[in-house]
């Protein structure tokens, strides 16, 4: 018998008990679109981690000062005091494929005006700032590079800060907020950017020339970062190799010894956040994975229940004629039916249920067309290997005892 | 004396139960001509129901040979022996054994499908039509077959057997679940279709009023043919008919 005979054979069969067909395919559609859905979800948590580093920009390199140690004794990041305004200006000078940069250093302040008062952390930093990290100045402008020069106290406020220390409606540029106990006027307000990737509040901080925060609130020297932007995303790290080398000449590190610096690109910690909801992507699609497994064992189920139900019309397709393979392929075909039409339902189902997760509950989904491919293929699989056993005891009956059983 | 159609020699067939062999035929001699109306009779457990089989192809025998249409069927595969029933045996059992759920005219395509080398889509509509049309049932053929009363179902599964044209029919007590008005009719079409088409027919039964539609009896008993004879009154199915009350409608 032809494979399109065996296939109608097979469609007649299922159509003879509709609830039952029905029923059994569920479990495959469940399946299917669990497994899609859940895919769905997890890339769609991945992309939009990626897109908000990608908005932080991809082309950003980091360099902060590195361990210090004092007598064997780690001080940690951030405390070496070998990175200075100079390491900065070389690197600008002399890094090919440098965009912007800015000098860093920042502090935690209590701020006071009137009869307000707000804790947050002062960054200091040098005038090209908002051009790498895409802030907007809403109100007033950035502070000048003449300001950076002299070290002068004026200050531009997030949001948040704003809003503590003068309320939505009050006008904050001109005014003098106290930092620290020291009058600083403000220049300038920052437009909203939200939260970051990493769940903190951006606009809740306040930037003033990175050289008022060495000599008006800390009295240092050094710096403890410097941010770079890279002229093109694809730059990126090769300007962070030749910053690398150009600290090490710098600070007359031998080879063989350790930096006391650190240089981190973007890419790297997106990379790291990529992979941990990839993790969670391959956790929840291994959850939905066991429903498609049960799937196939209802199917299996129901082929059982089937061939045990219908000896009698095997046993009489057997005296007709029929071959065992014949016999053995029309169950594994119904098994296989069963199971792709399940698998077929399932993808819309699995669509239909990410589309409907992004409208009414709001997160992100991306379908991914490899887990649609994988489910299905996987329920295409889960037929004909559970198919398989039902339809073989099928095969081997004796059409003798088949058609006397009752 | 026509062409045989089953020639048996020194058929055995024994089961073994565990560690007991039970004989069930033991030394069977057949030769049925061509266009002959053969009854198989005896009492459960006589062996006629392996014979049967045997004659069916469902089953090989232990010993002897059987000859079909002059070919030895008797130690084919299982491929080769389903080959065989595909084309040269029609059954018709006592419980009919239509697929539930399934027209008439499907259930008389059904041994179409298993045609080796195959057969057009047209052409197997053609001769399951023209089969259900020899049993009288071109009217019923898109009737569910458990639409149908239980003589009609017979005729369906009559018809089934036909379709493939085989060299034999054989029925295994086909009137055992019908009431006596209906069998006289199913044995109707068996005689008309010996009568008017030569078909071999072999019926198996334990009730020797239907034994007597034939034109020969072998009786059967411990394994053995007990008798073999020719029917000295044949029964006609149709003058009976006709002689009865028409049925009530």
């Amino acid at each position: 018998m032809s494979l399109l005979m065996t296939l109608r054979v097979a469609l007649k069969a299922l159509n003879r008990n509709k609830l039952r067909t029905a029923l059994t395919m569920l479990g495959m559609i469940i399946g299917v679109a669990a497994v899609i859905t859940m895919v769905a979800l997890g890339r769609g948590a991945q992309s939009s981690i990626e897109d908000q580093i990608r908005s932080a920009g991809t082309n950003l390199i980091i360099v902060n000062a590195g361990n210090w140690t004092v007598g064997g004794v780690h001080q940690g990041q951030g405390a070496a005091t070998t990175l200075t305004r100079e390491d900065a200006a070389a690197v600008r000078d002399t890094v090919p494929g440098v965009q912007y940069l800015t000098a860093g250093v920042s502090t935690r302040v209590q701020l006071v005006t009137g009869n307000q008062n707000w804790s947050t952390r002062a960054q200091g930093t040098d005038v090209d700032l908002p051009l790498i990290r895409s802030w907007t100045v809403s109100e007033g402008a950035f502070f000048t590079p003449q300001d950076v020069a002299s070290a002068a106290k004026v200050a531009v406020l997030g949001s948040v800060v704003r809003d503590r220390l003068f309320g939505p409606d009050e006008d904050a540029v001109g005014k003098i907020i106290r930092v620290r106990n020291q009058p600083f006027k403000v220049v300038g307000v920052l437009a909203s950017k939200g939260q970051s990737a990493g769940g903190d509040d951006q606009d809740d901080t306040l930037f003033v020339p990175y050289t008022s925060v060495q000599r008006k609130l800390l009295g240092i020297t050094h710096i403890q970062n410097i941010t770079i932007s890279a002229a093109s995303a694809a730059e990126t790290t090769r300007v962070a190799d030749g910053v690398t080398a150009l600290l090490r000449t710098r600070h007359k590190i031998q080879p063989g010894d350790p930096d006391d610096f650190m240089v981190r690109t973007l890419e790297e910690m997106a990379s790291v956040r990529t992979e941990t909801t990839r993790t969670m992507t391959a956790l929840l699609a291994s959850i939905a994975g066991v429903s498609l497994l049960v799937g196939g064992i209802g199917i299996m189920n129901i082929m059982l229940v089937s061939v045990t139900e219908r000896t009698r019309e095997i046993g009489l397709r057997m005296a007709l004629g029929a071959r065992a393979r014949d016999v053995l392929l029309q169950f594994l075909v119904e098994a296989v039916v069963l199971s792709l039409a399940g698998g077929l339902v399932g993808i819309v189902v699995g669509f239909a249920a990410s589309e409907g997760v992004r409208r009414f509950v709001g997160w992100p989904t991306t379908v991914a067309p490899e887990a649609v491919l994988m489910a299905f293929g996987f329920a295409a699989a889960t037929g004909v290997f559970f198919g398989f056993y039902p339809a073989r005891k099928a095969a081997r009956l004796d059409p003798i005892d088949a058609l006397r059983y009752e | 004396m026509d062409e045989p159609v089953i020639t048996v020699r020194d058929l055995t067939k024994t089961y073994v139960v565990g560690e007991i062999r039970v004989p069930a035929l033991q030394g069977v001699n057949l030769d049925i001509a061509r266009g002959e109306f053969v009854a198989v009779t005896g009492p459960s457990g006589s062996g006629k129901s392996t014979l049967m089989h045997i004659l069916g192809c469902l089953d090989r025998p232990t010993s002897g040979q059987y000859f079909l249409d002059g070919r030895d069927v008797s130690k084919l595969s299982r491929d080769e022996l389903a080959a065989v029933r595909n084309g040269n045996i029609g059954f018709v059992f006592q419980g009919f054994n239509l697929l539930a759920r399934t027209s008439a005219l499907d259930n008389v395509e059904l041994p179409l499908l298993y045609r080796r080398g195959g057969m057009s889509a047209r052409e197997r509509h053609r001769r399951s039509t023209a089969a259900l049309e020899a049993v009288g049932l071109a009217d019923r053929a898109h009737h569910h077959s458990n639409q149908l009363s239980g003589g009609q179902q017979q005729r369906v599964a009559i018809a089934r057997a036909l379709v493939t044209e085989p060299s034999i029919l054989l029925a295994d007590e086909p009137t055992g679940n019908l009431d006596s008005r209906t069998s006289m009719e199913v044995m109707e079409i068996f005689q008309r279709l010996n009568a008017e088409r030569r078909i071999t027919v072999l019926l198996i039964t334990h009730e020797h009023d239907i034994a007597e539609y034939g034109t020969r009896v072998i009786a059967f008993r411990d394994g053995r043919v007990l008798g073999d004879q020719a029917i000295a009154r044949r029964r006609a199915a149709t003058g009976e008919l006709a002689a009865l009350a028409p049925r009530p409608s």
